[in-house]
């Protein structure tokens, strides 16, 4: 416009631009709603921010007053007040007037402009009911006030400022025009705190007059975007305590400056939080000095990994998603002429890419060749990702891939059954091939399908069994079972059998394929568990075989039981049974009970034996009259003294022990080895020691050799209790064929159906969620180091869950 | 109890229980498909162990 007129004529044509703005507001600041009403205060500030880009401004301060009228004060250098001539009129009065004025108006003022959105605040004060101008500038003061975008009167110096410079602006919004007119604290405070931090050492204050008390805040940040990311981070677990933080410049083709300045930092978290400006412009959508900052941290975190030889065992290099997690980056440049592209200029076009990429592969390698461990936490981190994704490749396989399946989508192993209701349909997870043939005989195929798992052996040249599921049976069993897997696949509704069904040998091997299956069941299909879909079936360990009787017995305890069940029918005992002496009989029940607390004390004593090392102290100590149980007996030394002398008379050379820490007696002996065993509070307080004595006192009225078992017209007599114990339980034996169960592979379809799977005889056992929990710390430790536990485990490895009938 | 992979603690009301995160429960789910989970045991200790309890209780 190079119309040099008149003042009236110019403002006229001025006029006619805002008269625009007036009509169609949007266009020009977005909405008249909530965002526009926020918008006028920003281009006001951006225009003191370009003060202070320029470096001239070191303070601004927005106050919010209570008629919603709001003011910016900044200690720049002052809009000039110089007449243009061009115009007729104050240079003032051409940036508050003419649209996109603002500081391009004249090139050398700012090399580089904030100019946000580029309208300019002409559009504001069209926007405002009343706009306030005040201006200190060369020792004096210059007022002018407009209306509706329409000057009262030209500016007007009015007083004198004495050093005093920068300029004031004071605005009311026109509610004939917006919608909102309410500005909301937070959201100011969010961008000038953004402001404050993209320009390191501006203060920025915000004050809200409305409120009482008056409320305030101040935004200053010596540390600029550094501070930034710590905001950021805040609350967040970090991997580094300092954020990483490079500034620079660098010389653009066209001969201006490229300022750059980058912070970043990693949190624990597996998401991305990266905020680009340009220009003090959030460019929400990035473009080149975003692009050019992810490939320099995707380049030079892989390199510098591979220098330190942290990539081992990665196959491939680390992606921009893998060293992206958890990352927290500002990336701010600075530029003359910055181009924008798209609707809402969210994107950076400037060809400038190249410079920051370079800039950052320079610093950030010398920053990591300083700090190599801050390097190894976020080269680590990046490297996890990487697994991630490959875990989730890898899961996806499980359910995608195509393998051997059969013409209707099932593993070619399933034998399924002929039902198609899933709630009358039975799936049983068979280990071994053997038994799978097996159960496909026995089964009812109408409603019970099987699917033989091998359970993969490995590493038997090491001496150890390694058990595992291969890719290709969990596969098959996710595929047979119907529901898929996974956060997005896993669907209960296509559940093929109500009743999953896993049925192992009544082994350590056959316990550790129940645990593995047990174990996937809980973590990644647990509806199946919470639904109560999934059973452990309960083959039988023995089969007693009498005539033509047949009987299973599920576990050792119901076997010795039904064998003294057996032997008691027809056969008393007498204790104390020495000629002349008053015997003590027993039959039926009581010497039912009796026989099977022996029972439990004779493998008690074996399970003392290991730590006592001699079963002649075991029984020593299992005298029902002694007074060694409590700790309070054990600080008798008289109380000792009976197995002292008991231990002497063995021909052990014991010794009676003072254990001053405790205050109590213990009797020390040697083992075979010439170890050193003692007999004190530590034994005394081990749960088998315990149930040992207490069964040996419970027996105590009854356990008085010797005894004689009368039968029919015979009488034997048996010197000791475990002898007694002995000829009894040969007694029930006896005519009995015994068969222990070593696998489920021992027994034929027909019994393997009698025993197991026929609905109507079977026990199962339901799997609760309870179980599992205690399961997945078994689990843990089966897969741990710790030999010592792992041992003990398999040693009481029964998994405690609650009986159920089927 | 622990979150199986990063060993974090977990809650039984927690909703990846008994993992700790989404992602923590993908990473197991890839070494179940990638054949990492392995159950060992020593043969000669287990098997005297075995053995031992057997003869117990069978004579």
């Amino acid at each position: 416009m190079s119309t040099a007129g008149a003042y009236d004529s110019s403002s006229i044509k001025v006029l006619e631009g805002l008269e625009a703005v007036r009509k169609r507001p949007a266009m020009y600041i977005g909405s008249t709603g909530e965002a526009g009403l926020h918008h006028l205060v920003y281009e006001v500030v951006d225009n003191s921010v370009d003060e202070a880009l320029a470096g001239y401004c070191t303070e601004i301060n927005v106050i919010i007053h209570i008629d919603d009228s709001l003011t910016v004060i900044d200690n720049g250098r002052g809009i000039p007040v110089d007449i243009k001539e061009e115009f007729g009129v104050s240079a003032a009065e051409v940036v508050m007037t003419k649209l996109h004025a603002g500081g391009k108006f004249d090139s050398n003022t700012y090399k580089v402009s904030g100019g946000l959105h580029g309208v300019g605040v002409s559009c504001v004060n069209a926007l405002s009911e009343t706009f306030q101008l005040e201006i200190w500038r060369d020792g004096y003061t210059y007022e002018q006030e407009y209306s509706r975008g329409v000057p009262k009167g030209p500016l007007t110096q009015t007083g004198k400022a004495g050093r005093k410079r920068g300029t004031k602006i004071t605005f009311k919004p026109d509610t004939t025009i917006m919608e909102a007119s309410k500005f909301n604290f937070d959201t100011l405070s969010q961008r000038l705190r953004e402001l404050a931090f993209l320009n390191k050492g501006l203060k920025i204050t915000l004050t809200d007059e409305r409120e009482e008390p008056v409320k305030s805040h101040e935004f200053f940040y010596s540390g600029g975007i550094a501070e930034f990311i710590k905001h950021l981070n805040r609350g967040k677990t970090v991997l580094h305590e300092k954020p990483i933080y490079f500034e620079g410049e660098r010389e653009l083709p066209n001969g201006g400056i490229l300022t750059m300045e980058i912070a970043l930092q990693y949190n624990d978290s597996y998401s991305e939080t990266v905020f680009s400006f340009a220009n003090n412009i959030n460019t929400v959508d990035g473009g080149s000095h975003l692009s050019g900052f992810r490939s320099a941290l995707t380049r030079t975190i892989n390199y510098c990994g591979q220098q330190a030889g942290l990539f081992k065992d990665v196959k491939e290099n680390l992606t921009g998603d893998d060293v992206r997690e958890g990352l927290t980056a500002v990336v701010s440049v600075k530029l003359p002429q910055p181009q924008f592209e798209g609707q809402t200029k969210g994107k950076l076009n400037s060809d400038i890419g190249g410079f920051v990429m370079q800039f950052v592969n320079d610093r950030l390698s010398e920053y990591f060749d300083k700090n190599p461990a801050v390097m190894k936490r976020i080269v680590t981190k990046a490297i996890e990702a990487a697994r991630a994704r490959e875990a989730a490749r890898k899961a996806r396989d499980l359910t995608r891939r195509k393998g051997a399946l059969d013409s209707g989508g099932l593993p070619g192993k399933l034998a399924d059954c002929q039902e198609k209701d899933p709630e009358r349909c039975e799936l049983f997870l068979v280990e071994g091939e053997s038994a799978g043939g097996t159960a496909k005989s026995g089964r009812d195929r109408r409603y019970q399908a099987i699917l033989p798992l091998k359970g993969k052996i490995l590493n038997v040249e090491k001496a150890r069994y390694d058990k595992m599921l291969s890719h290709e049976e969990i596969r098959s069993m996710i595929t047979a079972i119907g529901t898929g897997i996974g956060k997005d696949d896993f669907d209960i509704s296509k559940l093929r059998y109500h009743k999953i069904i896993v049925m192992t040998d009544a082994d350590v091997d056959g316990s550790h394929i129940r645990t593995l299956l047990l174990t996937f069941f809980f973590r990644h299909m647990q509806e199946l568990i919470t639904r109560g879909h999934v059973f452990v079936a309960q083959p039988p360990l023995y089969r007693i075989k009498k005539g033509r009787s047949e009987k299973y017995i599920k576990d050792d305890k119901e076997f010795t039981r039904e064998i003294l069940r057996r032997a008691t029918e027809n056969l008393k005992v007498e204790a104390n049974a020495a000629p002349g002496m008053e015997a003590i009989k027993l039959e039926g029940g009581e010497l039912r009970s009796f026989l099977m607390a022996l029972d439990e004390m004779d493998q008690l004593s074996r399970k003392v034996e290991r730590r006592l090392r001699d079963s002649r102290v075991v029984e020593v100590i299992s005298n029902p009259a002694l007074l060694i149980d409590s700790k309070a007996e054990f600080a008798e030394e008289a109380n000792l003294k009976p197995v002292f002398d008991e231990l002497k008379r063995l021909g052990f050379n014991p010794e009676m022990r003072r254990d001053e820490e405790h205050s109590v007696w213990s009797v020390v002996y040697r083992d075979s080895t010439n170890a050193e065993r003692f007999i004190g509070i530590e034994l005394a307080a081990q749960p088998e020691y315990k149930r040992l004595r207490t069964l040996a006192k419970q027996t105590a009225k009854h356990n008085v050799a010797p005894f004689a078992v009368v039968k029919d017209s015979s009488r034997q007599v048996q010197a000791t209790w475990r002898e007694l114990l002995s000829y009894v339980k040969s007694e029930g034996m006896r005519d009995c064929q015994v068969q222990r169960y070593k696998g489920l592979g021992e027994m034929n379809a027909d019994q393997l159906w009698e025993t197991t799977m026929n609905a109507e005889k079977r026990t199962l056992l339901r799997v609760r969620l309870e179980d599992l929990v205690e399961c997945e710390e078994i689990f843990s430790t089966l897969m741990g180091e710790d030999v010592e536990s792992r041992r003990k485990f398999i040693e009481d490895n029964a998994l405690d869950v609650r009986n159920l009938d089927v | 109890m622990k979150c199986p992979i990063c060993r974090k603690e977990v809650k039984l009301t927690d909703p990846f229980m008994p993992f700790c995160s989404e992602r923590c429960k993908l990473i197991d789910l890839g070494n179940w498909a990638s054949e990492k989970y392995v159950i060992s045991t020593p043969i000669r200790q287990g098997e005297t162990e075995e053995d031992d309890s057997e003869s117990g209780t069978e004579s």
